[in-house]
């Protein structure tokens, strides 16, 4: 390794390193004291942080599973109304994070909310509340979970179904399949890598939840590391309880990544993907095939947008009472520095890997990538924790003045934590790009001439410009909807839309964050649609 | 005394810290020159070229570009450093760009170097490539790009030029011509080349030197004609498939005897004492059919290869022999008829082993 240590190695492995501290700080922590709080929780609460997180989790995969790969199922196979419409149009739920859905479920179902308004409209006064259901607790927060989520399952499983070869139809109908039996048979296991990947994926996303859970006050795992530490200052039982946590999500971890290494067996024909034939469905079939996508449709993304749009026009004065100008400004300057930050490293990182062959570096990126894994409570906790420790043994031991202020608290921490949570984004996005470029074309320009770094300049990177625009709007969308590490480490007054809905929400001024949540679904919204082509997989 | 123009010397292959073939030497000797490597798949063909363009390390030994020391277990001259162009069997064009622009960025590197002039206009007119230079390396088909890939590492006017396979994806009737090309082009522009292929044919043809490369070593390297004619162990026979080898006697100066075959005749390429039990190799074209001859044997198989027949024939001690018969010879034999074969045999160069 020292033999080939060059400039290129050396930076991918500080950067993995850097990402690897939080992480080790999560487990180190674990074997830290802690105050009497800990035993309370272990006699108490403990068990129901667990059990919750655990229905959940269960509950929300079993939802996302059936949304998702029945709209896969039916946009990939069948031809129906508005079906091109559905197949882009269904990933739009992303906009809309779990906690504003939390919101537009609640204002929705509420005593005198949205529907007990529309029921006067239409019937006159009357005594509606109590037939009106109410969507709150764990049933809220797995609503708003799995239509916030369902699209990682529906976007994998539908891109898996996109490559299924045309023989494997064609197959289960000379062996005389039912249409119903040619998917449980053979569609479903074909694609079942890709649905397991979206399944963990939406499993690491529930377990980090915080914003929706919180809301309908449910003690998860998550609040409960939020909370030992807001409420009981107590850092050493945050991490202890983060501990359990990250078991809980390497076990999802390690099953996504199993599943993804088995989606390589796909196979890819020479001359690229072919359109398979999609069956006209007519009468009824049609009818239902489009009224389950539009029912879809209308909980994942027009329900909270309608929810929010209407507030914000209902209570227009709280359009004024914030600054918008200015938590524009706050989101797009976090965006910008962030993702800078995360492709410059990540391409400096992936180039290093690819130019060494290095079996250690090689390991050190893929743990590095998991702090994607991670919810944000636990990366802004350890963050806090090492930098507190740092301080106190390293700097001030050292005589300088302490760096807590510089790092906790400020724009430079905020960037920092949003780096360690998204690498995996940026790492993995333009990993995949540099998989489509045969080391072969490495070599190729070596011999023509070209130095590592005029290769890596001429060569890669217009190659990868598809790659890293995506990559960058992947990771604007993400910093958009992020609201835990937010919440943790923004600077004082500064706040972006998703700090200021949490904030009005919490201090029970519903209709207060519907403007902010307003503007993040519409922002978000864009950036789905700019790279709505890419997550489709159609490029 | 005159360097050579390429060296390599007691040089051990190696890829993934596996040694694909030890203490190897051989060489290029003038500028100019065209070397053939030849060996079954998967033996270190495509490692001994990695290797001389320095895309992979060496251990033990020395390679030597025109008496500059290039790679060793003490120095190495980086790729990019070396003025030596491989063109990949696979695919290996920049994705992103056009093949017009690929090409092009071979022409970029010594541009200014003046003794060995090749337009670009020429060299896709030679490639037959005119029509696919506004495409992308995805649509156009794999021979296509391996002729692309050769346009471009010929246009960088290498010291050395490196080809692996540059045929195998071309079609077959498109490939003699291209071979008859590519041999004038290498002739015209003196450009050292060493040309990895499993094609015996193609190698014996375009190399002025042979390199059989057999169970991780150098088995022969010789002039086409000695490695077709005089190959110089059984494992080289049996690679190039030349015949098949057969019990005799060594009874003279110029002969031999065969329990089935009767007297051989013809000149030993290495001395036998008289009496030594050998093997002799039997080639298809050694023998001759004569309907007339005494020497009778069984037809078991007969293949057709275009100009000629190839017989296969049992003896009495159940050999199987090959003969080439004219295809325009009056009549056929039929499986299980006699076949007469002209005696006395007389073969130009008795090779034995």
């Amino acid at each position: 390794m020292l033999k080939n240590l060059n400039i290129w190695v050396l930076s991918s492995l500080l950067v993995s390193i850097g990402v690897l501290i939080p992480i080790f700080t999560v487990f180190f922590s674990f074997f830290e004291e802690t105050s009497n709080y800990y035993q309370i929780l272990k006699d108490t609460f403990l068990f129901e942080y667990i059990f919750n997180s655990f229905i959940l989790l269960i509950c929300v995969l079993a939802l996302t599973f059936i949304i998702g790969t029945t709209c896969a199922y039916l946009v990939s196979f069948y031809k129906f109304p508005f079906s091109n419409f559905f197949k882009w149009s269904l990933i739009l739920g992303f906009a809309v994070p779990p906690y504003i859905y939390a919101y537009s479920l609640t204002a929705f179902f509420e005593n005198y909310g949205t529907a007990f308004t529309i029921l006067i409209n239409l019937f006159g006064e009357g005594e509606y509340n109590k037939y009106i259901p109410k969507f709150d607790g764990l049933l809220g927060a797995v609503l708003s979970l799995s239509f916030s989520l369902f699209a990682y399952v529906y976007i994998l499983s539908r891109a898996s179904f996109l490559y299924q070869s045309q023989n494997l139809i064609d197959l289960g109908r000379s062996l005389g399949f039912s249409k119903f039996k040619s998917l449980y048979s053979l569609i479903l296991p074909a694609a079942r890598p890709a649905i397991i990947a979206g399944l963990s994926l939406v499993a690491m996303e529930t377990l980090a939840e915080f914003g929706a859970v919180d809301f309908f006050s449910i003690n998860t795992l998550t609040t409960g590391i939020y909370n030992s530490w807001i409420t009981f200052d107590d850092l050493a039982f945050s991490n202890r309880l983060s501990f359990f946590l990250l078991i809980f999500i390497f076990a999802c971890f390690i099953i996504e990544n199993f599943s993804r290494k088995n989606a390589k067996y796909h196979f890819n024909s020479r001359g690229g993907f072919k359109h398979k034939e999609k069956i006209t469905l007519t009468g009824k079939k049609s009818f239902f095939a489009f009224l389950f996508c539009f029912i879809i449709f209308f909980l994942s993304f027009l329900f909270p947008l309608s929810q929010m749009l209407y507030w914000t026009i209902k209570f227009p004065e709280n359009l004024f009472d914030i600054d918008i100008i200015s938590l524009t400004l706050n989101t797009i300057y976090l965006v910008i520095l962030s993702s800078i930050v995360l492709i410059l490293f990540s391409l400096i990182s992936n180039y290093g890997n690819r130019v060494s062959r290095n079996k250690i570096l090689n390991f050190l990126s893929t743990i590095s990538i998991s702090g994607y894994a991670i919810p944000g409570v636990i990366l802004a906790v350890a963050f806090i924790t090492f930098i507190a420790w740092f301080d106190d043994n390293v700097v001030k031991t050292l005589g300088f003045l302490s760096i807590k202020k510089i790092f906790i608290g400020s724009v430079l921490g905020l960037v920092l934590v949003y780096f360690v949570r998204f690498y995996s984004l940026a790492f993995n996005g333009i990993k995949s790009g540099y998989e489509k470029i045969n080391i072969s074309v490495d070599e190729s320009s070596y011999l023509l001439g070209y130095s590592k770094k005029k290769t890596f300049l001429n060569i890669h990177i217009p190659f990868l410009r598809n790659s890293l625009l995506f990559v960058a709007i992947l990771i604007s969308l993400e910093i958009i909807r992020e609201l835990p590490i937010t919440l943790i480490l923004r600077p004082f007054n500064f706040e972006t839309f998703a700090t200021t809905a949490y904030i009005s929400a919490s201090e029970d001024l519903l209709e207060a964050a519907a403007v902010p949540s307003l503007f993040l679904i519409l922002i978000a919204t864009i950036f789905i649609m700019l790279t709505s082509k890419y997550i489709l997989r159609e490029e | 005394m005159k360097n050579k123009f390429l060296e390599i010397k007691n040089v051990d292959f190696i890829i993934g810290g596996k040694t694909k073939v030890k203490n190897a030497s051989f060489d290029i000797e003038n500028e100019g020159d065209t070397l053939c490597i030849l060996g079954p798949s998967g033996i270190g063909k495509t490692t001994i070229l990695r290797t001389i363009a320095g895309l992979e390390e060496v251990e033990k030994g020395s390679i030597k570009l025109n008496g500059n020391l290039m790679s060793s277990k003490d120095k190495h001259v980086e790729p990019e450093d070396r003025n030596i162009s491989l063109s990949f069997q696979d695919n290996s064009l920049f994705p992103h760009y056009t093949v017009e622009k690929n090409i092009k960025l071979g022409a970029e590197k010594n541009a200014t170097k003046k003794n060995k002039k090749l337009t670009f206009k020429e060299i896709i007119d030679f490639l037959d490539i005119s029509k696919i230079l506004k495409k992308y390396p995805h649509e156009i088909s794999a021979g296509e790009a391996q002729r692309a890939s050769l346009a471009r590492s010929l246009l960088t006017k290498p010291d050395l030029l490196l080809l692996d396979e540059p045929l195998s994806n071309v079609d077959q009737s498109f490939k003699e011509e291209i071979q008859v090309k590519l041999k004038k082009i290498l002739s015209k522009l003196k450009i050292t080349t060493i040309i990895v292929t499993h094609d015996s044919y193609e190698a014996f043809y375009l190399g002025n030197k042979c390199a059989i490369v057999l169970d991780g070593q150098i088995k022969q390297f010789d002039d086409p004609y000695n490695v077709y004619h005089f190959p110089n162990s059984i494992e080289v026979v049996n690679f190039l498939n030349r015949g098949i080898l057969i019990p005799a006697k060594v009874t003279g100066e110029n002969s031999l005897e065969n329990k089935d075959l009767g007297t051989i005749k013809g000149n030993f390429i290495k001395h036998y004492p008289k009496g030594s039990n050998v093997k002799l190799l039997l080639q298809p074209e050694d023998l001759e059919h004569d309907d007339k001859s005494n020497l009778k044997l069984e037809v078991v198989d007969r293949k057709f290869r275009g100009t000629n027949f190839i017989y296969t024939l049992k003896t009495n001690s159940n050999l199987l022999i090959p003969v080439f018969v004219h295809s325009h010879h009056e009549h056929q034999h039929e499986a299980d008829e006699k076949f007469g074969i002209k005696r006395p045999i007389n073969i130009d160069h008795i090779v034995c082993f």
